[in-house]
């Protein structure tokens, strides 16, 4: 190296070969931070991983894996008996009607904001679903616990209950009586917190459709709305559902809102209407309280959450390569 | 001038020579002014285009060719702000009218652009999706439309064995007759071409224009091109445009061999544009 530079430094003033040896410092200096920051992720999750394992081994040992269909939690019982059934449950259901609400009026609103609506009322509208995200989540809990849930028991709910009194299967979903608490009232709060990463998702990808690509469908004579479903959608699925699938995570995950209006209750019922609970709004609201095998049996609650989310999204990551194959690719 | 005639010869000589006889008119533009919110893009435009003939719009970038074309079936609508005046009739149609079903206009009036615009969908579903806009048929009867639609794109041979792959697929040319395919299989009246050829190679290119030479037995084509001995290869008429103006329009073996006007003449033998 020196005897280059030295060879170099004869040629001429500006010595190239020694400002390449300092650019290849920093090179290698970026490459280490870049490549350690990456592993810090690895080495983050492995961490949490093993030491949820850690805590929940005590209640896997103890219950094994018929703490997968084990409906009744009973903490104070002697032996305490625990079931992951009621929260894994309510987990499940409460995501997937937040879901059916948020994803069409998501993608409605984004449809509405990038193809439909005018100059000049884009920005209020956009800002309006950034502030949105930005509320905290106890506030969204508050507001559903003083002001969602008994406006939902007192309409909705009676409304629904006496339409379909009587019919079979959505008799059952819709049975009374109404509840300021309720599986459905989460839902619903967590449609409302979800709703943001879905359309500023949808915003997004839908710009970077082709000006062109959409001429051509106008051009064989397509209404706004065939653009949008055959043109527009498919080509940018692939985003779409990425922002599906955050606001899912979130969904899954969401804790303090769902703790305060969902009723923290372990019994199933078959009702969207009776009051449930989900993994993360257990933990909540008796992690403090507890231990022991308690505390185990939550920590594995912890654990399964985990496993939960992880098959869900690889189910949609699934979905999404099947759309894929579908449409050719 | 000699030698323009010398680089058509060799590039295939003027297949349409003049003594086609004068077709009736299938489009009529007359007294037609455009405007980009304020700026005046296209000033006075008169010129008719025959029915099943080639015409081409030449002229440096900026001179409103493309904007011109894109009026042919509203599409300058999709943008707030730009507006036409004047007549633009489509046989008794008048295109201009603002009651005017637009999808049933674009329907008559079909469009191939720059960039090939393959939909994110398989190839039969690329050709399909148009028919299904305008008719309900049964599968065997799309089956038969689609492989019409592809035969008239001179897309079928290549493509027969694999019409459930993606439209986007294809290579750049392919790409590009798939998408004559599809406007030819909404059977529109007339179809635009906007710069066609110029993201495709030489063969494909050559590929294109005679499928516009056939094409024209049964549409009226209008095609704007940069490629002035393209406009000579395929085209009836041909209309110079300058800065929004139409310069001269007449039949493209004269504008090519003897033009009227001086600005028409410096263009086509390259002393500017």
């Amino acid at each position: 190296m020196a005897v280059q530079s030295d060879v170099i430094d004869d040629a001429g003033p500006y010595d190239r070969a020694k400002a390449l040896s300092a650019f290849k410092l920093g090179d290698v200096t970026f490459y280490w931070i870049t490549r350690l920051s990456a592993i810090s992720v690895l080495l983050i999750l492995g961490g949490i991983i093993i030491s949820l394992i850690v805590g929940a081994f005590p209640a896997m040992k103890e219950y094994g894996l018929s703490f997968l269909w084990t409906q009744r939690w009973a903490p104070s019982a002697d032996p305490p008996v625990l079931g992951a059934l009621g929260p894994m449950y309510g987990t499940l259901v409460t995501s997937f009607i937040a879901m059916l609400i948020a994803i069409p009026v998501g993608l409605g609103i984004a449809i509405f904001l990038t193809e439909l609506c005018p100059q000049w009322l884009r920005r209020p509208i956009g800002m309006a679903i950034e502030l949105l995200a930005g509320i905290p989540s106890i506030i969204y809990g508050m507001w559903g616990f003083f002001v969602l849930g008994p406006f939902l028991a007192n309409t909705f709910q009676p409304f629904m209950i006496k339409i379909f009194d009587g019919v079979p299967v959505l008799g059952a979903i819709f049975a009374g009586p109404p509840s300021y608490l309720s599986l459905f009232n989460a839902a619903l709060i967590l449609a409302i917190m979800v709703l943001p990463f879905i359309t500023s998702i949808s915003v997004d990808v839908f710009k970077t459709v082709p000006p062109v690509l959409k001429e051509a469908a106008y051009g064989v004579g397509c209404t706004t709305w065939e653009v949008v479903r055959s043109v527009v959608i498919p080509y940018t699925r692939v985003g779409v559902i990425g922002g599906v699938m955050l606001a899912l995570g979130r969904a899954l995950g969401e804790t303090m809102a769902v703790t305060f209006i969902i009723g923290n209750s372990f019994r199933i019922s078959s009702s969207i209407f009776a009051p449930g609970t989900t993994i993360s709004a257990a933990i909540a609201s008796e992690f403090a309280e507890s231990d022991g095998l308690h505390q185990s049996g939550l920590i594995l609650l912890g654990l399964l959450l985990f496993v939960l989310t992880f098959f869900v999204l690889a189910a949609a990551r699934l979905m999404l390569m099947r759309l894929e194959k579908k449409a050719g690719n | 001038m000699s030698d323009l005639s010398v680089s058509m010869s060799a590039a295939g000589g003027l297949p349409h020579a003049a003594v086609l006889p004068e077709a009736p008119p299938k489009v009529t533009v007359r007294n037609l002014n455009f405007y980009y919110g304020e700026h005046h893009a296209l000033k006075n435009i008169n010129l008719t285009l025959g029915a099943n003939r080639v015409t081409a719009f030449i002229g440096p970038s900026g001179c409103g060719k493309s904007t011109l074309l894109r009026i042919f079936n509203r599409m300058y609508d999709l943008y707030p702000g730009q507006r036409a005046t004047g007549q633009l009739m489509l046989d008794q149609t008048n295109i201009l009218d603002p009651r005017l079903d637009l999808n049933l206009l674009r329907a008559r009036v079909g469009m191939v652009f720059q960039k090939p615009t393959p939909f994110p969908m398989t190839i039969y579903e690329n050709i399909a999706f148009g028919i299904r806009l305008y008719e309900k048929i049964s599968k065997s009867e799309m089956d038969g439309r689609v492989e019409k639609a592809l035969r008239g794109g001179a897309l079928w041979n290549e493509v027969k064995d694999k019409l459930n792959a993606s439209g986007l697929s294809l290579s750049g040319g392919q790409q590009q007759r798939l998408c004559i395919a599809r406007t030819v299989a909404v059977r529109p009246e007339v179809i635009l071409f906007d710069e066609p050829c110029s993201a495709l190679d030489p063969i494909s290119t050559a590929k294109v224009e005679e499928l516009i030479q056939e094409l024209s037995e049964d549409y009226t084509i209008a095609i704007v091109t940069h490629n002035m001995q393209q406009a000579a290869r395929v085209s009836d008429k041909t209309a110079f445009m300058y800065l929004g103006e139409l310069i001269e329009f007449d039949d493209t073996s004269k504008i090519f061999t003897s033009p009227t006007d001086r600005r028409t003449q410096d263009y086509i033998t390259g002393r500017f544009g």
